[in-house]
This record gives structure tokens, C-alpha cells and sequence, in this order.
């Protein structure tokens, strides 16, 4: 048996006002549409990688709508 | 209550009353930067945001210690309660009672704030309003009280940083919609075709 534990940022598309300030704090995990609104980068992305996992945390702090979180994800691998 | 007097404490309010009124102003006109979308290009809008929190910490920080020393000191008297509670102050209850409502709503602005998390955002919001009140009330209170407006120079601060909080409030109203209109674009940071503004 083997954990593994992964992280995606997510958006409540009824607070997001596109202030675009995720596009900044995380530009790895954010594209912005045409009108200025996130898409959020659906793959998850592991827990070791803590570059990611920062940009992720300043992305969620620096909302001024409070409209992402940080979903965690656990992964149960029976082998 | 023991005597305890020195017109440092006195220097102390007075100057830590104009450096919040100062600060309150860049923290109020920065708030309204933030939310209508200024910056992105030369400096960061979350910049902004940081600069915004950084600052209204600062603000408290002098409030506190406006509000400590004309407590401590008992040339006039004053009392802890009136920091908290309008009308309580012996001395010149109405104007102290200004500083108060203005120190009220700073609390529940920056309260809320440090609470962003766990509270609902349209409540945050909500109670973020009052900033407009407490600046006016602070200003307020600055004139009726404040010794240093009846130097040319006071004034002119005072004035100063009214003039700058109406002006960008005005902008704000008039010049810059806040919120988008269902999925109309409202000045994006950039979007992915070149020529959508």
C-alpha cells in the first residue's frame, strides 16, 4: 500500500470577480479567459513539489474575493 | 487614578494622530485602487493588495499608540473606557466620542480582516464599508480636537487627505465600474487573445 497526497487549486466561480491577482501569485497554475476570468489547471500536482504548493497558498491568501481553495487529495495505491 | 502627566505624552498624541490620519488615507485610497483593478503592468495588483495590508497594520499600530498615550497621560482626563465606548470621556466627550466611533469601526474593519478566512466573504465585505465612515469620522475628529489644525501647515494636511479620499471615492463612483456586469469584461489582467480589451 502506498499514500500518495496531491494538491489542485480550485475556484468559486460565484465569488471570482476577476481581479486576475491569482494570474500573478500563481502563474503556473492559472491561464486567464478572455475576460479576465481563471482557469484553473485541472491536473494535480504532487505535494512534494513545494514551489507549487507555495504559489498555491499565496494564491488563496492574496484572493481579494476569497474564491479559491487548495483541494488535497489522497491517493490509495494498493500493489 | 495616580497622576501621571508629561508633555511628551502629549507630543505622542498629537503626532501619532497625524501619522495614522496620513496612513488611514494611503491605506482607504489603496483599498480603492484594489478593487477597481489598478495596476498589473508597472506594479503588481496583489502588490497593492500586500502594500494595502502592510499599511492598515502600520495605521492600527499608531492608532494604538495615539489612543495609549492620551489615555496614560492625566492632564486631561479621558479613561479606557472612552477608547472603546463614545460619550464616556469627562473631557470634551462629543469630540473624543468621534475618535471613538472612528476607532470602533477601524476595529471591526481590521478584526474582520485577520478573520478573512473563517468569515463569510459578504459579510467581510460588508463590514469592509465602514472604512468610508471611519475615515470621515476620523478626519472628523481630527478637526475638532486636533491642536495642529490651527497651524497653516495642519490644515493643510487635513485637507490634504480629505481632498484625496473624496477624489478617488468620486473616481470610484463615477470613473471605474467595481463589479462586472455577469461575464463583461472588467479591465482583465490580460486575457489570451491579443486584441480583447
Amino acid at each position: 500500500m502506498r499514500r500518495t497526497v496531491s494538491f489542485r487549486l480550485v475556484v468559486d466561480p460565484i465569488r471570482c470577480d476577476g481581479f486576475g491577482h491569482c494570474l500573478e501569485l500563481a502563474p503556473e497554475l492559472v491561464t486567464l479567459d478572455e475576460w479576465g476570468y481563471p482557469i484553473l489547471h485541472s491536473e494535480p500536482f504532487p505535494q512534494s513539489d513545494r514551489e507549487l504548493l507555495r504559489s498555491a497558498h499565496l494564491a488563496v491568501r492574496g484572493c481579494p474575493r476569497q474564491a479559491l481553495s487548495l483541494q488535497k487529495i489522497t491517493n490509495v495505491q494498493e500493489r | 487614578m495616580i497622576g501621571f502627566t508629561s508633555p511628551y505624552f502629549w507630543y505622542s498624541t498629537r503626532v501619532t494622530g497625524f501619522v495614522a490620519l496620513i496612513l488611514l488615507t494611503v491605506v482607504l485610497v489603496m483599498g480603492i485602487l484594489i478593487s477597481t483593478r489598478v495596476g498589473g503592468r508597472r506594479i503588481g495588483r496583489f502588490e497593492i493588495n500586500e502594500i494595502h495590508r502592510a499599511l492598515s497594520m502600520t495605521a492600527m499600530i499608531f492608532v494604538g499608540i495615539h489612543i495609549v498615550a492620551t489615555v496614560v497621560d492625566t492632564y486631561v482626563p479621558t479613561g479606557w473606557i472612552s477608547a472603546l465606548i463614545p460619550f464616556t470621556s469627562p473631557y470634551k466627550s462629543l469630540d473624543i466620542s468621534i475618535g471613538t466611533v472612528a476607532f470602533d469601526l477601524m476595529l471591526a474593519v481590521w478584526l474582520t480582516s485577520l478573520l478573512k478566512e473563517r468569515i463569510e466573504p459578504r459579510v467581510w465585505r460588508a463590514v469592509h464599508w465602514a472604512s468610508y465612515a471611519s475615515f470621515v469620522a476620523a478626519a472628523t475628529h481630527a478637526f475638532v480636537i486636533g491642536t495642529d489644525h490651527r497651524t497653516h501647515w495642519g490644515l493643510a494636511v487635513l485637507a490634504g487627505c480629505v481632498a484625496v479620499v473624496a477624489l478617488a471615492t468620486v473616481w470610484r463612483i463615477l470613473g471605474r465600474p467595481t463589479r462586472a456586469a455577469g461575464r463583461t469584461a472588467l479591465s482583465p489582467l490580460q486575457g489570451p487573445s491579443k486584441g480583447a480589451r
